[in-house]
């Protein structure tokens, strides 16, 4: 087991904490970072931790390794499929209606200005004498080169990723049922023993059973101490380490009696709530003095946002409690390109915004512009400078451009449809509930969620 | 205007009876301390449709959807811009642009619902069972909307499918204050959400009466409202509720809310369910709103354009009128619910001494 480069300093302490802690508190500069599996790598790739994906490969330079397992659209399939990539440098131009009622072979906006897929997406490419490591692999492209695979799928990396531990091509945190078919972040496996998991969120990477269920821990315990006893212990119902396990990194065995053995992360005994009534479901963060477990947490969010409740669940807001709310668009082409960039068409957004209307989009869907003085402390939440005329990225300063929120490299906006704090009329606004060409609420937690 | 309905509460239950959607076997369940909870098992809007459909929809079912419009305005494609996106901006501003194609509406004379205003107008509907002056106008929008009609339209599907598989939606009511559930001249009605899956029969497939669900005080708090009404012949009826709210989701992941004006119960009780329906006025916008999120993909299989819905929305509305222009913004409309017993686990302080009385519902809280 091995603690990875990590991106701010950091300790060991525990992680864990709900959703108005996570967004209302300055933890300050010290952060645990997640454990992981140490793979065998070939010479020039490297781990890093980064602030919402937690453990990734990165080439030399510090770049994100993607890799983009083929996935079932409503009318054919995207994506790589093991051992072939199918990212090409063709400029595609036409769409391929796999998602759409509508016919495929529409001209695609901005035919001058359009990218390859490999132009966006940069192959990882194998030097001539690279051999492969354990479940690195080196597939060759239809043009005779090499380029690197990890468990089988090719490996890219993304030309919105600027520095070392930006990881804005994809997450592992998206890509949920008919959403475009994404590019996800590909790393190390989590140091968690079997029957854990570790799952990508806002807040940060939550531990759960393998079963999805959440787990908690107790203020009430001591290090390595479970306080939690006969009622307690039905309601909270501990964690039994089998028989033949063995402490290891920051995991630890706590002897609840003789042969009744108990997993503890960070020192701290770890628990199911009874009341969840179903995986994913996290109602004992609800109770007070229990908390979920997070192996990171993501670096606080700038201080122009807060926490508004609403009855979905929590949103992230505005400092006046408006909603915040994130666009998301994927072209419905064969390489799936992203069309919610700075530097995508914005033809997309503008017809969904305000009917290609750019003053009435700007008073549907304003920005979020950023207060003096206010700054971000992590990768995930950046100032950018946009020309509101065009939406693509402005120089500084430059005549007519705003200053605003972007979280991970895309604006965010509020909705002038939500009248007060709570709303959220916005969510879902656009193609496929707002997933290809929308606008979603930007859920902290959302009972979204199956029972 | 929509005063509370004297009307004899007919047999317009019958056939939202008929459709139950859960197991109806009768259960031991008697009151509580005067109270019982029912649990939402099946909701959706109130369609009248006969068999082969022709005596409500003579000229047939709406057909034009997206797919058939995509069809008729650009036969040889085009650019994306001049195009789908076309479709899509008028998706969300509907009002841009007039209607394109004739939309078909209902033309029956027969529709569930209730009389809402206690009068017969030249609009109103017939119950099935005889009863005039049924407000139903939606169901002029609806009626002949694949998508709206059962068993396989998408949104009466979908309705189904999803009230069992979120809590967003789960909505209870209980009944509090009642001597029996046969005849009570005042009885209390607390509307609130639950969040617990419901209980489901051996099948997988019914919902069972039984359960148990906690009350979701926490992010319902705003959805926790008290109505007042009676049981006559086991059939519960409440005077209306000014501004009422209904947690609505019938896809994944798209949350809305119902706002529906005047909005009253008429459910038939027994102490396994309650089954009948919920009307009222519904807004405009809130009947756009949760439509419009569906994907293109699933309207088209319903063949619903949104803004031709929005215009044969608008064209139909029939309460509440706009003060600046005039015209109206709210719908009358009955959506039929099946509900089944539930017995409801109360936090320390009873959810219906929560409600701030002169409202009808609690006001929006931070945590």
């Amino acid at each position: 087991m091995k603690n990875a480069l990590a991106l701010a300093v950091f300790s060991a302490a525990l992680i864990a904490g709900g959703a108005s802690q996570v967004f209302a508190a300055e933890t300050g500069r010290t952060r645990a970072v997640e454990a992981y599996v140490p793979v065998a790598m070939p010479p020039g790739f490297q781990v890093i931790v980064t602030d919402l994906d937690g453990p990734v490969f990165a080439d030399a330079k510090g770049k994100t390794l993607y890799s983009w397992p083929v996935r079932a659209m409503r009318n054919g399939y995207a994506g790589d499929p093991k051992g072939k990539s199918v990212c090409g440098d063709e400029v595609l131009q036409k769409s391929a209606g796999l998602m759409s009622p509508y016919p495929p072979g529409l001209d695609l906006p901005e035919p001058g200005t359009r990218r390859s897929c490999v132009a966006t997406w940069p192959p990882v490419y194998a030097a001539d004498d690279a051999k492969p490591v354990d479940k690195w692999t080196i597939i060759k492209r239809a043009d005779g080169k090499r380029q690197w695979a990890y468990d089988d799928f090719p490996l890219y990396t993304s030309i919105v990723d600027r520095v070392p531990g930006d990881v804005l091509g994809g997450s592992t945190m998206g890509g949920r049922g008919d959403s475009p078919a994404a590019r996800d972040p590909v790393g190390p496996p989590s140091a968690v023993p079997p029957g854990f998991r570790v799952d990508t969120t806002v807040q940060g990477r939550k531990l759960s059973t393998d079963g999805r269920y959440a787990i908690y821990v107790s203020d009430a315990d001591g290090a390595n101490k479970s306080n939690c006893n006969d009622a307690c212990a039905r309601t909270w119902v501990p964690i039994r380490a089998p028989a033949s396990a063995q402490p290891q990194g920051e995991w630890s065995i706590v002897d609840r009696a003789p042969g009744v053995r108990q997993w503890a992360f960070r020192k701290k005994p770890l628990y199911t709530y009874s009341g969840d009534p179903s995986p994913g479901k996290t109602e004992g963060e609800d109770v007070p003095g229990w908390h979920l477990v997070y192996t990171q947490m993501v670096p606080p969010v700038p201080k122009d946002f807060m926490v508004q409740v609403t009855m979905n669940g929590d949103v992230l807001a505005n400092a006046k409690g408006k909603t915040v709310y994130y666009y998301s668009c994927g072209e419905d082409t064969d390489d799936m390109m992203p069309c919610d960039t700075m530097e995508s068409p914005q033809a997309y957004r503008f017809a969904v915004c305000g009917n290609a209307d750019v003053e009435k989009c700007l008073k549907t869907w304003p920005y979020v512009t950023v207060s003096p003085g206010v700054k971000s402390e992590s990768h995930l939440w950046t100032a950018v400078w946009v020309d509101p005329k065009t939406g693509h990225r402005a120089e500084a300063n430059q005549a007519g451009a705003l200053n605003v929120w972007a979280y991970r490299g895309k604006p965010v906006y509020t909705y002038a449809g939500d009248k007060e704090p709570g709303d959220f009329l916005g969510h879902n606004t656009g193609e496929w509930h707002g997933r290809w060409n929308g606008y979603q609420a930007f859920w902290i937690h959302d009972l979204g969620g199956r029972n | 205007m929509h005063m509370f309905s004297k009307t004899t509460f007919a047999a317009t239950l019958g056939v939202a009876l008929a459709a139950t959607g859960f197991a109806k076997a009768e259960t031991p369940t008697t009151l509580r301390d005067g109270r019982i909870g029912y649990a939402v098992a099946d909701a959706h809007f109130s369609v009248y449709q006969t068999a082969d459909g022709k005596a409500e929809c003579p000229q047939g079912l709406n057909p034009m959807g997206p797919r058939e419009i995509f069809k008729q305005l650009w036969p040889n494609g085009g650019k994306m811009e001049d195009t789908i996106l076309v479709r899509e901006g008028l998706n969300a501003f509907p009002a841009d642009h007039p209607p394109l194609f004739p939309y078909l509406e209902t033309q029956g004379k027969i529709s569930y619902g209730l009389n809402l205003d206690g009068k017969v107008g030249p609009k109103d509907f017939t119950s099935p069972e005889g009863e005039k002056g049924i407000d139903n106008a939606f169901y002029r929008v609806t009626g002949c909307a694949t998508g709206f009609r059962g068993p396989d339209g998408q949104v009466q599907l979908f309705a189904s499918k999803f009230l069992r598989g979120f809590v967003y939606n789960r909505m209870m009511i209980e009944i509090s204050g009642a001597d029996n559930l046969v005849n009570d001249p005042s009885v209390d009605v607390t509307i609130m959400r639950g969040r617990d899956p419901l209980l489901l029969d051996s099948t997988g497939e019914k919902v069972a009466p039984g359960g148990s669900q906690r009350v979701d005080e926490r992010y319902g708090k705003m959805l926790i409202q008290r109505l007042h009404g009676k049981i006559e012949n086991g059939v519960l009826i409440t005077e209306p509720v000014k501004d009422a709210t209904w947690a609505w989701q019938i896809e994944s992941n798209h949350p809305r809310s119902l706002h529906i004006r005047d909005m009253r119960l008429q459910l038939k009780l027994t102490g396994a369910g309650a089954d009948g329906l919920m009307a009222g006025y519904f807004d405009v916008n809130t009947l756009l709103d949760w439509t419009m999120g569906y994907a293109t993909h699933h309207l088209a299989y319903d063949r619903l354009d949104a803004p031709e819905f929005y215009w044969a929305l608008r064209k139909n509305a029939d309460a509440y009128p706009d003060p600046k222009t005039g015209e109206m913004t709210a719908l009358s409309s009955a959506i039929t619910l099946n509900m089944a017993q539930v017995f409801i686990q109360h936090p320390d302080k009873a959810v219906a001494e929560q409600v701030t009385p002169e409202a009808g519902r609690v006001t929006k809280t931070e945590r």
